[in-house]
């Protein structure tokens, strides 16, 4: 049985859980499991930066439930550019976070799972955790083909992912947390999950596609909640320790004292773009003006998400070189970023002669050069 | 401060003193003299062998700048790495500072600062052949070059031999 425990009945949370058995209602001496009422990423992803900071976990284990409303994220040391569709995303409102664990990039929605598991650096093991998982799905529903492979995926019917992992070694605190696909919405997944840039040549970390596939789709009488409940139920019987989840608020600094300063951290421009390792763009483009088409050539060298250096090559004369270089000199040094790019090309065009065909030529090619972004 | 213009000419003497241990020229520096140089603590800034943490990186120090990477066991803990995340040249460190992070097949695994300093230089290597750091773990896979500005801290770290023992204790 599931005992929703309101914070409120219980002490402190880091009190809590650096004194054994202090407090809690259910006795936690060696595992503790704990479930987000928030549907914010940059909150949820702070709840682990938090636990992982504040916490020693030497003698206790902490599984974390968390899901979250429309989001893409990415792993550590990857690019965004390359990895996903932002133009979409912002059409959209799907949001975008860069986690800290390494790792490719996942769609969530409030169809997806998402399960941290907490454990000291000594008990790092992920393979048994995904074990667990399997066995609370194959306890919910015996017949299911759900295994584990060695990239620590789990593939429903041997060939659709439904789970990818990644993890976090720290000081004394690992984790290892996984997503779990219930009943997202594939469609846009794919489609998120598809970057349309070309001529990017990066070393970050690539991600894997894969064919995926929801639970639900299995089974249509599994919800989230049954699923959750289904792997709490094993953690506890794993930790022999009582079947109950706390329900944690991650934007309760009482609770987490300085979470919402990491929250804000996570969200910050320089976080999720500025870590971007550093790549280049070199690429070709048709722009078609009065029914001529036109080549361009664009190179741009991109660090911290900024533009480092960039070289625009245009049919000659079509735009006098001195506008072409005034876009040139004013996109070093700003934003790999539509909007900040428009700012700025509306900026130069004010003080550009009034001309509607230069003004027309102008437009074009900044839109050309903003598709990159 | 002194003590930081003193490393610097230091370091641009060093080459230049094939014998490492004589004292510095009278004529540039406030220094008290004392031979042999490697009796006093100035010893080992300019020279040290490899030290290690308990966290597994090293660094090794010659003429003033330590040279810091992840050791075997670390490298083997980790598998192979894909992703080297280094700081940029000038950033200050004190010691324990997370300097890092190398993405390895296995997890994200932040890297600790030995020492307190300030980094020279990164190994630009990596960031086409992050494997590098498996390969040649003490060799061609280190990490970043730093100052070291405290010293003293080396006396804190393990030598060899004794971070053989340590990870003999913790692998029981």
């Amino acid at each position: 049985m599931v005992i929703l425990l309101s914070l409120k009945n219980c002490f402190q949370l880091h009190y809590g859980l650096k004194i054994p058995a202090a407090g809690f209602r259910c006795s936690a001496n060696s595992g503790l499991i704990i479930q987000s009422v928030s549907s914010d990423i940059y909150q949820n992803l702070a709840v682990e930066d938090w636990v992982h900071d504040n916490m020693t976990l030497e003698d206790r284990h902490v599984l974390f439930m968390w899901r979250n409303s429309p989001t893409v994220v990415i792993g550590r040391h990857q690019n965004p550019w390359q990895e996903c569709n932002l133009k979409i995303m912002r059409e959209k409102n799907i949001k975008l976070a860069r986690r800290r664990s390494g790792g490719g990039t996942v769609y969530h929605d409030l169809g997806n799972i998402n399960l941290t598991f907490f454990t000291s650096k000594k008990k790092y093991e992920r393979m048994e955790n995904l074990k667990l998982v399997v066995r609370a799905l194959k306890a919910l529903r015996p017949q299911f083909d759900v295994r584990a492979t060695e990239r620590y995926d789990l593939l429903l019917n041997g060939n659709f992912k439904i789970s990818g992992t990644a993890a976090k070694l720290g000081r004394t605190v690992a984790y290892h947390h996984c997503t779990l696909l219930c009943n997202a919405d594939r469609f846009l997944l794919s489609s998120v999950l598809k970057s349309p840039y070309k001529g990017i040549k990066s070393n970050a970390t690539p991600s894997m596609p894969a064919l995926v596939k929801n639970l639900f789709e299995e089974d249509p009488s599994l919800t989230c909640e049954i699923v959750m409940d289904a792997i709490a139920a094993e953690y506890a019987r794993c930790h022999k320790i009582d079947h109950c989840i706390t329900l944690i608020n991650p934007g309760d600094e009482t609770v987490f004292p300085g979470i919402n300063m990491k929250t804000k951290e996570l969200q910050t421009w320089d976080w999720i773009y500025g870590k971007t390792p550093k790549f280049s763009i070199r690429t070709c483009f048709n722009m078609v003006y009065k029914q001529s088409l036109l080549e361009v050539k664009v190179d741009i060298q991109v660090k911290h998400g900024r533009i480092e250096a960039c070289n625009i090559d245009l049919p000659e004369q079509w735009l006098p070189p001195a506008m072409c270089s005034e876009l040139e000199k004013n996109l070093t040094g700003s934003k790999l970023c539509p909007s900040e790019t428009a700012a700025l090309a509306s900026t130069l065009l004010r003080v550009c002669p009034q001309n509607y065909e230069l003004h027309s030529k102008w437009s074009l090619l900044c839109e050309t050069v903003m598709t990159l972004m | 401060m002194a003590l930081r213009a003193l490393r610097r000419v230091a370091v641009s003497l060093a080459p230049r003193c094939p014998g490492r241990g004589g004292p510095f020229p009278s004529a540039r520096s406030a220094w008290p003299q004392a031979a042999p140089a490697r009796s006093l603590g100035t010893s080992a800034l300019l020279f040290s062998a490899r030290k290690f943490t308990d966290k597994h990186e090293w660094i090794s120090v010659e003429n003033g700048i330590g040279t810091v990477g992840i050791s075997n066991f670390a490298q083997e803990a980790l598998g192979d790495v894909v992703y080297c995340s280094l700081p940029e040249i000038g950033t200050k460190l004190n010691k324990q500072d997370e300097f890092g992070a190398l993405e390895s097949v296995k997890a994200a695994s932040e890297l600790y600062s030995p020492l307190t300093g300030e980094v020279t230089e990164i190994n630009t290597a990596l960031a086409d052949n992050p494997g590098l750091v498996n390969k040649s773990c003490y060799e061609d896979g280190w990490l970043i070059k730093m100052t070291v500005d405290n010293p003293s801290e080396l006396n804190e770290l393990m030598n060899e031999d004794a971070y053989e023992k340590y990870i003999k204790s913790i692998e029981d």
